[in-house]
């Protein structure tokens, strides 16, 4: 089974049948550090990527590669087969690509519930035509929007919150919400960068339920995580990176009890 | 004691019935008794004789110009986060094109009607919007403040040396009466006889546009395209993750308060009838800012309240000297000779420190929750305030 899923050095799977993300050598420098070197990887649809590496492997520039926030040097992003690189990062959200940020962001003076809404996609009224020329389709759709915002806050259990301002949240209910509001998009694909970091151990392990309960129900995710049990126990392929490169990619217990990975983490010879 | 608490109860409950808005315009029922109550004081103070009818006409129609400004500006910089140095040099294309178009003391002798201003004015100002906000609004917020800050010397210096366009610095006089089918003139003599009509009609037509104006913005603050605005500001990053354009959003932001901006300014030349490059000093960009800023960032009913602040301050500090007890303390300053009125800006300034101080968030901070008229069940809201209050009386 394992040697089955086992690959080369590089790491590249694309031959995976159904991707939903899938990466061809990106590469990224900065002046002279090579951030991200030759990476390519593909998400199986309906799986629970997980991606680990010590401090400054390059996950999160990675993340930033392919939610277009950092420009590539070379190598090309596709989401559903199709061709994102080069677009901009609302475009490639559009796509079905939602990304979380390490550092949950807050919505100063909004409300939870506010804050919310502000995930779904294609809403008429972002524009401001329709706002006194689109008859009562805004409200109808904010309407159906709110109401789904509601579902989606008990979903995560949070609706206690719905009224509370963002910035008067702790990190860990602002992960939800920020989950909360990502999975309001409907996305193909959602990145969370450190789900759990800085999250209290309970609210952790609720959030892991919460993740695979979406995840039966056919979300896809990628997600980097530092803490390793959390994502060994729902993670499955795990992608390793270390020094901007793709390390191994293999299950979580394959991954483990790799020499590759435990020198890595441990230092050894560079 | 409890009885008095009962009391308090009892009155936020009336409050919040007066919060209900008719017809869902944005204006609550609370809003429209504060102008009331702000127009019956002002009409005391007419009846006192504090105030001279003619003079205090004039300065609601000046209240209301510095509206329209606070109002724009609240867009780009209390919605969207638009650092916006430049309000005077929009304020300053409307009123040119005011006065080019308009005005017998145009160089040009066009003698247009004022509509047609006033449409021009709009255009001109959302096109040199859009040309600035082309190269600033891609990058972060500083950029636009450096860029506006020089377009505004900009804009000045082009009216001033431009005289066969402009007439420079002698200035444009004159400008036909605004709407003048307005029949203000009964209502008018009501109240005074000798009170002058065009100043009253100027008055109306400036309050009742930015009546119009107000409502259709606080449509916009409140609808997603509002929403998505306000999560640019806190976050540009995370909006762009969520799929928002926010480049193009931006954009519209900054073009509709400039625009804003240049109906002030078409305005200001039906007022005052006079208009020079001197006008276009830099110092009348931050007297809006303060007034946003005292009023309340982000706060659509303290950008009218600012307005009405700063007209205050700036207008009232001019009778200083005609108080005795003021003039009396400032002579008691040993060494120094002041001249009370001189000190103006220092007492803006003063204010300003205060109100930073005490009300960080200006005198009326937003604090409402935005959501679009309808889209939430009425009841549910005001169900949420009941649950709160009970929660306060357990907690109590």
């Amino acid at each position: 089974m394992s040697t089955e899923l086992s690959l080369s050095y590089d790491g590249a799977n694309l031959d995976k049948d159904d991707a939903v993300l899938r990466t061809e050598s990106l590469k990224k420098s900065f002046g002279g550090l090579t951030a991200t070197d030759d990476v390519s990887i593909a998400v199986e649809r309906g799986s629970i990527t997980g991606m680990i590496g010590p401090n400054g492997a390059g996950k999160s520039t990675l993340f930033n590669l392919i939610s277009g926030f950092y420009e590539l040097d070379s190598g090309s992003v596709y989401v559903n087969d199709t061709e994102v690189s080069g677009m901009k990062p609302y475009e490639i959200a559009r796509s079905g690509l939602m990304r979380t940020f390490q550092t949950p962001r807050r919505l100063d003076g909004m409300t939870v519930r506010e804050a919310m809404l502000v995930g779904p996609q294609g809403q008429s009224g972002e524009s401001i035509l329709p706002l006194f020329f689109g008859g009562s389709k805004v409200r109808t759709e904010e309407a159906a929007n709110l109401e789904d915002a509601q579902r989606m806050l008990e979903r995560f259990e949070i609706d206690h919150l719905a009224n509370a301002p963002s910035t008067e949240l702790s990190g860990g209910q602002l992960k939800l919400v920020e989950m909360a509001r990502a999975m309001m998009a409907e996305p193909d694909i959602l990145l969370l960068d450190e789900p759990v970091a800085g999250v209290n151990p309970t609210l952790a392990k609720k959030l892991a339920g919460f993740i695979e309960e979406l995840n039966e129900e056919g979300q896809t995710f990628l997600i980097i995580e530092h803490d390793m049990s959390f994502i060994m126990r729902i993670a499955d392929p795990i992608i390793v990176l270390d020094q901007g490169r793709v390390l191994m990619e293999d299950t979580p217990d394959a991954v483990r009890s790799d020499e590759r990975v435990i020198e890595a983490y441990l230092g050894g010879s560079p | 004691m409890s009885e008095s608490q009962s009391d308090g109860a009892g009155l936020t409950e009336r409050l919040d019935r007066l919060r209900v808005e008719p017809g869902n315009l944005g204006v609550s029922i609370l809003d429209l008794v504060a102008v009331g109550v702000f127009f019956l004081f002002f009409l005391m103070l007419v009846a006192v004789g504090v105030l001279s009818l003619n003079y205090g006409m004039y300065l609601l129609g000046l209240a209301g110009m510095y509206g329209f400004m606070i109002v724009g500006l609240n867009i780009q910089w209390g919605y969207a986060g638009l650092i916006n140095f430049s309000v005077i040099a929009f304020w300053g294309i409307g009123a040119y094109a005011a006065a080019l178009l308009t005005s017998p003391g145009s160089p040009h002798d066009l003698l247009l009607s004022p509509v047609i201003a006033l449409v021009v004015a709009i255009v001109a100002a959302a096109i040199v919007a859009v040309l600035i906000g082309i190269p600033t609004l891609r990058l972060r917020a500083d950029y636009l403040a450096i860029a506006s800050l020089g377009f505004a010397e900009v804009i000045r210096l082009l009216f001033l040396n431009e005289r066969e366009w402009t007439a420079g610095s002698r200035g444009i006089s004159g400008a036909p009466e605004l709407f003048e089918w307005l029949p203000v003139e009964p209502a008018v003599r009501l109240l005074s006889t000798t009170a002058s009509v065009g100043t009253a009609r100027n008055t109306v037509v400036i309050l009742g546009l930015l009546f119009i104006g107000y409502v259709l913005v606080r449509r916009i603050h409140r609808s997603p395209w509002g929403r998505v605005i306000r999560t640019i500001r806190a976050d540009e990053d995370l909006a762009k993750a969520l799929g928002k354009n926010t480049y193009m959003m931006k954009m519209q932001a900054f073009v509709i308060g400039c625009v804003l901006m240049a109906v002030a300014g078409w305005f200001y030349m039906y007022a005052f009838e006079y208009l020079d490059p001197g006008e276009l000093e830099p110092l009348q960009t931050f007297y809006v800012w303060v007034a946003l800023i005292l009023g309340g960032t982000g706060s659509d009913r303290g950008s009218i309240v600012g307005a009405v602040t700063i007209v205050a301050i700036l207008e009232g500090t001019r009778f200083l000297n005609e108080i005795d007890l003021v003039v009396a303390l400032f002579e008691a300053i040993p060494g120094i000779a002041l001249n009370v009125s001189a000190v103006r800006l220092l007492l803006v300034g003063l204010l300003i420190i205060l109100v930073i101080r005490f009300r960080p968030q200006g005198i009326l901070p937003p604090k409402e929750e935005l959501i679009w008229p309808g889209a939430a069940p009425d009841d549910s809201r005001s169900q949420e305030r009941q649950a709160t209050r009970e929660q306060r009386g357990v907690d109590e």
